[in-house]
């Protein structure tokens, strides 16, 4: 026994010796170095492009920049104040719009007066006619199609931009299935998929102003009633009938899903520009022919939501404003300059990251296919999102779950829109 | 073995194989997953998909993911962190709990009775409700996160009862007082007595403890989340985490991620092995 | 009788204050500190927080959720407790008698307890919904084919497969530990006087076996009860938040719905439901000790 404690005093004087730890080393503020600033990354699938960005910044500015990182199942709002809370802010924070809403009068900078702003334009975040978020990547999500599986499976060049109404697309659907393709759809499972991007789509397409939204919905929605609401969940419904996990809907792999659209197993996911990652890793083709059809809601082929996607930023950086220094303020304001004004940032930006930009003054070229297509109808102004609107931080828990006990067909159409209503009656 | 001189019964010899057959049973049923993890560990991400049982996947099988895991990792230096962290704080919980056990059963008055119950008692208070209040006494207040020293310290504090109660009840039903009333009456010191006396008759439950607490450390997640931030104090479990995206996560790198987290473990483990059932043969022919 | 007095304080303080010291810091004042911020609303952000009184508390006690959530938890913890002690104690029985390759089996059992709570449900998440599905899906066997975890009966099995799996052998351990400091002399003393096979179990082995058997049941009773890392990553509560846990239900409250001061509330109630279950299954074990 004497002999395993004594090991054990050993083997932990040597961790600390020879793997020291850096534990009383001061945020290096070596002056040779550069001042050392913090960025909360909550994008995992970035993580690594950030750090690769991160050494590059380096090697040019000498400034060094940490990624910090939320681990899985951690919520970045969780992280973010747990660090402020504990004295270690991050200089930098990238958030979802709901967390910065939350949290920006307690931490953010004002950063009306930074240059990127003219380059961003109404894609920065503003409050008050203040700007305090600057938008990190444009994302963009409607059903991705596989055009090259379709094309093959009819035999026949299919327009896909013929395809404006929920109608045409249940035809397109009933055609493929009788020509051999009998489940067209990868409907995905996980409720931030169903509950905040599926049933986003009744929010993004709202025409008026989101404070006017808001009130609707606290006000008694009566989805049950509502137009939109009923079209968004036929369109749900077409998916549902035609998915390709039918005899186990809440069981289908997000991966194998992915792999099925790039192979061709399918044709439809409703999904949005972050999956081209996934899918390469299934071996779809950068050539390859991906694309977005809108989120079809009804019938109305004038209706913009039937000719348009939904495209918008969806993450935004904060710039600390409560704990940080004046030189570390600085040092956070010149990298976000240098992923907006930067060769290598921006370059970087696209390719390593493979993330849109906000800024209009980035010109690279996207990578792939659907990317590409987002940024070719942002230029066309076929897009359209509700600027300022983000749903409570429990929507996408809340509803997600009450969308799947619908795709699993545990609950009806009228019980889905009565969780809706009580879901938002209960907001604030 | 006391049985050897008497002769087995066939009833005897059925029931015995009937035990060793219930035992093999649960073993395979145990093993299993760690079969799957380390088979799939060494295949692509899509053969996994594809088909996680395969033995022969498309892309065959590759030491990538290991590199991977290593070198996203940030092994070497993960490994020391979290070396450090579960040694001491291991040394120092053994130390104080069975100390503070020996207290609560020989000393009996009104504050060890009380404690008794209520050390106990704390177990069950929930981490995430003190959560919160932790990092904002000790880091907002006191500024004194982001150190291993203070992790280190803090699994002391939230070890001190299991290991407290474990060693209470060892106490009470093995060690006999006699000894210590004799070693008193010979003129040892009270810590004498203790550590020269008490803690060596402590062995089979120090070892447990031992593992206990050192696979409680190694593997803790969320509170190093909470008190370490700075990249280079990162303890192995948390570099883990590296591998999981926001929809998604890279299987094959992750399951070597986890083989290599519990690699240290189990070896240690099997050294140990040999320790206890050393040390308590020895006790038992004394 | 001042004497005695003395005496305590000085051993108290020669023995019990470092441990008691960080005990207090980490765990008295910060569960102190957390019930006062039940009566507030704070946010998690904000410096200032409004004194709410007992609202939270009303607000717990009438909340079904939570209470469902509850009750989910006791039915989980009770087939958790029964079948790690009873295989553990089977299996540290077996493991104890000299059985071929005894070591090996001992080391084995035990690995699954290597493996820390989030990647643990990772794994089996893995198990279950993709490499069950595919046994399932090419024996024919039919209650594999959809993964268990797409419906709120069988993941809530899971649940309880998973948790077993991990516990198992770390009860194990400990029932070795106390079948083998069972005094051999005991054991023969008693199959001298004619105690044989499950007579010898119950009247001799298992009272000495108590203090054994009152530690698992606590230790099995408290890690059931507050399992959070397994429920995360195994089920995330789901299907449709069918399996969300007591502790997942009070982590949620607080960081998603930044309700922390009825996070904390909640966080309150399960403690005393704990506490009570588990002071009152101790004073029983404890008071069938036997000492030696």
């Amino acid at each position: 026994m004497k002999k395993v404690l004594s090991l054990i005093l050993v083997l932990s004087l040597v961790a600390t010796s020879v793997f020291a730890g850096g534990e009383n080393e001061e945020s290096s503020q070596d002056t040779e170095v550069g001042t050392k600033i913090s960025f909360l990354n909550s994008k995992g699938e970035i993580q690594i492009a950030l750090e690769k960005m991160a050494e590059a910044y380096q090697a040019e500015t000498s400034n060094e920049v940490e990624i910090l990182s939320c681990g899985a199942g951690e919520i970045p709002y969780t992280k973010v104040t747990t660090l402020y809370n504990s004295g270690n802010a991050p200089t930098l924070s990238m958030l979802d719009p709901t967390d910065i809403y939350a949290l920006y009068d307690t931490y953010a900078l004002d950063l009306s007066n930074e240059k990127w702003v003219s380059e961003v334009g109404s894609n920065a975040l503003s409050i008050d006619n203040k700007v305090y978020a600057y938008p990190f990547c444009v994302e963009g999500r409607g059903i991705i199609y596989n055009g090259d599986a379709i094309n093959e499976t009819l035999n026949r060049d299919v327009d896909m931009s013929s395809i404006n109404s929920v109608e045409k697309f249940g035809a397109l659907l009933k055609e493929l299935r009788a020509n051999g393709m009998e489940y067209p759809v990868f409907l995905a499972k996980e409720d931030w998929s169903l509950g905040a991007h599926q049933l986003g789509y009744l929010y993004d397409s709202y025409e008026n102003s989101a404070d006017e939204l808001n009130k609707e919905l606290r006000a008694g929605y009566d989805a049950k009633n509502d137009e939109k609401f009923n079209q968004l969940i036929d369109t749900l419904d077409l998916e549902i009938e035609y998915n390709y996990f039918h005899n186990d809907p809440l069981g289908a792999d997000y991966d194998e899903g992915a792999m099925l659209l790039a192979d061709g197993t399918v044709a439809f996911w409703a999904n949005g520009s972050w999956a081209w990652p996934n899918m390469a890793e299934g071996g779809a083709q950068a050539s390859a022919n991906f694309g977005f059809l809108p989120f079809f809601l009804g019938n109305d082929t004038s209706y913009f939501a039937n000719t348009k996607i939904q495209a918008s930023p969806s993450k935004f950086v904060i710039i600390d404003g409560a704990q940080a220094s004046q030189e570390e303020q600085e040092a956070a304001k010149e990298f976000l300059n240098w992923l907006v004004y930067s060769e290598t940032g921006q370059e970087m930006f696209v390719n390593e990251a493979a993330l849109i930009s906000a800024a209009k003054n980035n010109a690279v070229p996207q990578s792939n296919p659907l990317s590409q297509d987002i940024v070719e109808k942002l230029a066309n102004n076929n897009t359209y999102y509700l600027p300022g609107f983000a749903a409570p931080s429990d929507h996408w828990s809340v509803m997600g779950a009450a969308m799947q006990k619908y795709v699993a067909g545990v609950s009806n159409r009228d019980e889905l829109a009565m969780s809706f209503d009580k879901y938002w009656e209960k907001q604030q | 073995m006391a049985k050897a001189n008497q002769v087995k019964s066939t009833k005897e010899k059925i029931i015995s194989t009937i035990f060793t057959l219930i035992v093999i049973v649960l073993f395979l049923c145990v093993l299993f997953p760690f079969v799957m993890i380390i088979l799939n560990s060494f295949k692509a991400k899509i053969d996994i998909i594809k088909d996680p049982l395969s033995l022969s996947p498309t892309k065959g099988f590759s030491f990538q993911n290991f590199i991977d895991a290593f070198v996203g990792m940030h092994y070497l230096r993960a490994f020391g962190n979290s070396l450090f962290v579960t040694g001491f704080a291991t040394l120092i919980t053994i130390t104080f709990s069975s100390m503070l056990a020996y207290y609560l059963v020989r000393y009996k008055n009104p504050f060890t009775t009380f404690m008794s119950n209520w050390i106990v008692a704390s177990m069950i208070i929930p981490f995430q409700a003190l959560m919160i209040p932790l990092v904002s006494i000790y880091g907002a207040k006191f500024g004194i996160l982001n150190s291993r020293i203070t992790l280190v310290l803090m699994h002391v504090g939230f070890s001190m009862a299991l290991g407290t109660f474990i060693y209470q009840g060892f106490i009470k039903s093995n060690i006999p007082k006699a000894l210590e009333e004799a070693a008193l009456i010979d003129g040892a010191s009270q810590y004498g007595i203790f550590f020269k006396i008490v803690f060596p008759l402590l062995g089979p439950t120090t070892a447990t403890l031992i593992i206990l607490n050192v696979l409680a450390f190694w593997n803790d997640y969320l509170l190093p989340t909470l008190v370490l931030s700075k990249k280079e104090l990162l303890t192995l479990p948390l570099t883990t985490y590296t591998f999981y995206g926001t929809y998604s996560a890279n299987y094959g790198v992750i399951m070597a991620a986890l083989v290599l987290t519990v690699l240290p473990i189990l070896i240690l483990y099997f050294v140990l092995q040999r320790k206890i059932i050393d040390g308590v043969v020895s006790g038992a022919v004394k | 009788m001042i004497e005695k007095k003395n005496e305590h304080i000085k051993a108290g303080l020669m023995f019990a204050s470092p441990g008691l010291f960080f005990f207090a810091m980490v765990v008295l004042i910060p569960f102190f500190y957390g019930f006062y911020l039940t009566l507030t609303n704070w946010n998690g952000v904000v410096n200032e927080k409004t004194f709410v009184g007992l609202s939270n508390y009303i607000i717990t006690i009438n909340d079904p959720e939570f209470w469902n959530s509850m009750l989910l938890t006791l039915k989980y913890v009770v087939w958790v407790v029964l079948l790690v002690n009873i295989i553990g104690f089977v299996l540290g029985y077996l493991l104890t008698n000299g059985l071929k390759g005894q070591n090996f089996f001992r080391s084995g059992f035990f690995t699954p307890n290597l493996i820390g709570g989030i990647v643990l449900g990772f794994i089996w998440e893995f198990l279950f919904s993709r490499v069950f599905v595919a046994i399932g899906k090419s024996s024919g066997f039919e209650s594999l084919t959809s993964s268990w975890l797409s419906s709120p009966d069988t993941a809530f099995w899971a649940l309880v497969i998973v948790t077993v799996w991990q516990l198992v052998g770390y009860m194990m351990l400990i029932y070795i530990s106390g079948f083998t400091s069972m005094s051999r002399d005991v054991l023969e003393a008693a199959s001298i006087d004619g105690a044989t096979g499950l007579r010898k179990v119950k009247d001799v082995i298992f009272p000495l076996m108590m203090p054994s058997v009152v530690i698992c049941t606590f230790l099995t009773l408290q890690r059931a009860f507050m399992v959070y890392d397994i429920n995360l990553t195994l089920t995330n509560g789901g299907p449709f938040k069918s399996t969300v846990l007591v502790a997942m239900h009070v982590y949620d409250k607080a960081f998603t719905e930044r309700l922390y001061g009825i996070g904390q509330a909640e966080a309150i109630f399960l403690f005393l439901v704990v506490a009570i279950i588990s002071v009152i299954q101790v004073k029983t074990g404890r008071s069938r000790e036997v000492e030696a």
